[in-house]
């Protein structure tokens, strides 16, 4: 009884031993000891110092950001009214895919003759697969495509701005792969 | 020897598990702690508060927590047959806030007390985490000083609506800190929690902003074409890595908030976000440059690119602490975490179930925070490395965007 406590203790005392100022390393192994093998608690001597503590509020001057733009952004209209209702339709992707699918080019295509000569905002979005930076990188790695088949079909690159959106504008929330399947687009945005 | 054998068998049961709240399996080695409520009756939150601290003082790991509420005059010493026993009472401040008396006995020996006041009632979990830490302290436990900082993420409300909220490290509170726009990226700008990074979407180009909690005060930093993050701070503060796409190409970039002059630091023609800093020569990042997502690394002035994960055809999301990384990859059931150390030697898995993403270290790398998906719960968790134990806490926050800590 007294080895196993006498072992126990010691390997307390290893878990317990901080390393916060050395390099940290990891032990990879899979059998070595959880801190609850200990049996002891460390010994405390009784303290009359313990000082009060104030527990400073979080505070924020403005929870609205005021000065933000309409969250359609500074173009405005959003894929269902000013671009659809001049014809130019989204542009869907594979998952973990920007390169335009096949079935895409023929749209790809009348969009660019309806927006030659105009400025116009490309807008890459995502299903909810992937983390957070990457995500947002495929949305706009997405936009970056249909604008480079859109300068090869002479548009102007001058007239093309673009950003992503990631996972945070989809226009369908269900569980299904026809619905992801909807949010994985480019959406051209008019003034 | 069979002594031996028994206790490491025993110990290689308690590592790997995951569940609600609290994974340990041989609490009966621990002392007993009973958590009495000394509070006049009619006092807002102090039952609440008892589940609070039972929690906390599990993630402690220091004893065999009884979950039963107590509730009893707070002179009194001992309680049943608790080894040790921690009281509190909590009483209105007259001004929207909490004064707490807390004290810990063991054997009728009073080992701890102090006064709390805290300021803002609704943060009533701080309180719960202080007092734990304090106890955790005390009692000479691994360093859990994370215990007591705030969570700062994006949460998505619908298309193109988002919030910055600030939190504790359970998700349990959340404050809205800034609202009616469209955000990513919340990123603590210092240890102090005192400012943070973000991207405004709502702009014409996405941009990246600079917010003092205390003042409000806004500051642009830069702003990209197609995308800018700020995904990284370094320790004292000054440099940022960032992605940036000018051309419409995310690679990552280091930024220098003194001169305010911007290093490209990687270059490839797919997708390089994510950079981290790892000591003050080297970055880790996520690129697909080899087909899938996956963990790379660079060092800042030169162009050799080295890959620092090698099992796994997914793993976009990491967090690096020195020279240890934490990332997320496909496992049998869904996609869990592990750990390596960049000098070698292989991994270890740090979850066993659910789909697990978003793992940040704590600043201190003691301990990694995550979000975890089982089924239809979403749980937010907690890994303690040295100890090797993990906690999770129901989390109803709706969808997340970014999380840091």
């Amino acid at each position: 009884m007294k080895r196993i406590t006498f072992t126990s203790v010691v390997l307390a005392l290893l878990m317990f031993s901080g390393c916060a100022d050395k390099e940290p390393t990891i032990d990879l192994t899979k059998n070595v000891a959880g801190s609850s093998s200990i049996d002891q608690m460390p010994s405390v001597t009784k303290s009359s110092t313990d000082t009060s503590a104030v527990i400073a509020p979080i505070t924020t001057a403005s929870s609205v950001d005021n000065s933000a733009n309409s969250a359609n952004g500074a173009n405005g209209a959003n894929g269902a009214n000013g671009a659809a209702a001049q014809g130019i339709s989204s542009i869907y992707f594979d998952y973990d895919k920007f390169d335009i699918r096949e079935d895409m080019q023929v749209s790809l295509k009348t969009n660019g003759n309806l927006v030659k000569n105009k400025t116009f905002k490309l807008e890459g979005n995502c299903d909810e697969f992937g983390s957070d930076e990457y995500n947002f990188a495929l949305g706009l790695k997405r936009a970056n495509s249909v604008k480079s088949v859109l300068i090869e079909g002479g548009v102007s690159a001058d007239a093309i701005s673009m950003t992503s959106l990631g996972e945070g504008n989809p226009v369908c929330s269900e569980k299904t792969q026809e619905c992801w399947a909807k949010n994985r687009r480019v959406d051209f945005k008019l003034p | 020897m069979k002594y031996w054998i028994s206790l490491l068998v025993l110990m290689s049961m308690l590592w790997g598990e995951s569940t609600t709240l609290e994974v340990s399996k041989n609490v009966n080695v621990l002392s007993k702690l009973s958590i009495v409520d000394g509070s006049l009756k009619g006092i807002e939150h102090s039952g609440k508060f008892h589940k609070m601290l039972v929690a906390d003082m599990k993630v402690v790991s220091l004893f065999d927590v009884d979950e039963a509420y107590a509730q009893d005059s707070y002179e009194i010493k001992n309680h049943a047959n608790a080894l040790f026993v921690l009281r509190y009472r909590l009483d209105d401040d007259g001004s929207g806030g909490f004064k707490a008396d807390v004290k810990l006995f063991q054997n009728g020996l009073e080992l701890f007390s102090k006064i709390y006041m805290l300021k803002q009632r609704e943060m009533v979990v701080f309180l719960a985490h202080s007092i734990a830490y304090d106890i955790n302290a005390k009692m000479g436990g691994a360093p859990m000083e994370w215990m007591k900082r705030k969570v700062i993420m994006v949460r998505l409300n619908g298309a193109r609506k988002s919030e910055i909220v600030a939190a504790d490290y359970t998700l349990s509170y959340q404050k809205v800190l800034l609202g009616g726009g469209m955000y990513g990226f919340a990123k603590w700008a210092n240890r102090e929690q005192t400012d943070f990074y973000y991207t405004s979407l709502s702009d014409f180009k996405p941009t990246i902003y600079k917010v003092n909690l205390a003042s409000g005060v806004k500051e642009k930093i830069i702003s990209s074409d197609g995308m800018a993050v700020c995904s990284d701070v370094n320790e004292n503060g000054k440099k940022l890595l960032l992605t940036l796409a000018p051309n419409g190409q995310p690679d990552v970039y280091m930024y220098d908030l003194t001169t305010k002059e911007k290093t490209r630091i990687t270059n490839y023609s797919g997708i390089d976000v994510n950079g981290q800093f790892v000591g003050n020569e080297m970055i880790a990042f996520v690129s697909n440059r080899f087909g899938n997502p996956n963990v790379f690394g660079q060092k800042i002035n030169s162009n050799a690119v080295n890959q620092l994960v090698f099992e796994g055809k997914n793993n976009s999301s990491f967090s690096a602490y020195r020279n240890l990384i934490v990332y997320k990859t496909r496992g049998d059931s869904g996609f869990d975490l592990k750990i390596a150390s960049l000098n070698g030697g292989g991994s270890r898995t740090l979850t066993t179930s659910g789909d697990n993403d978003y793992p940040r270290f704590s600043y201190d790398g003691e301990a990694v925070l995550h979000i975890k998906q089982e089924g239809s719960r979403s749980l937010v968790g907690i890994i303690r490395l040295d100890l090797r134990r993990s906690f999770a806490f129901p989390l109803h926050v709706g969808r997340i965007q970014s999380l840091d800590w």
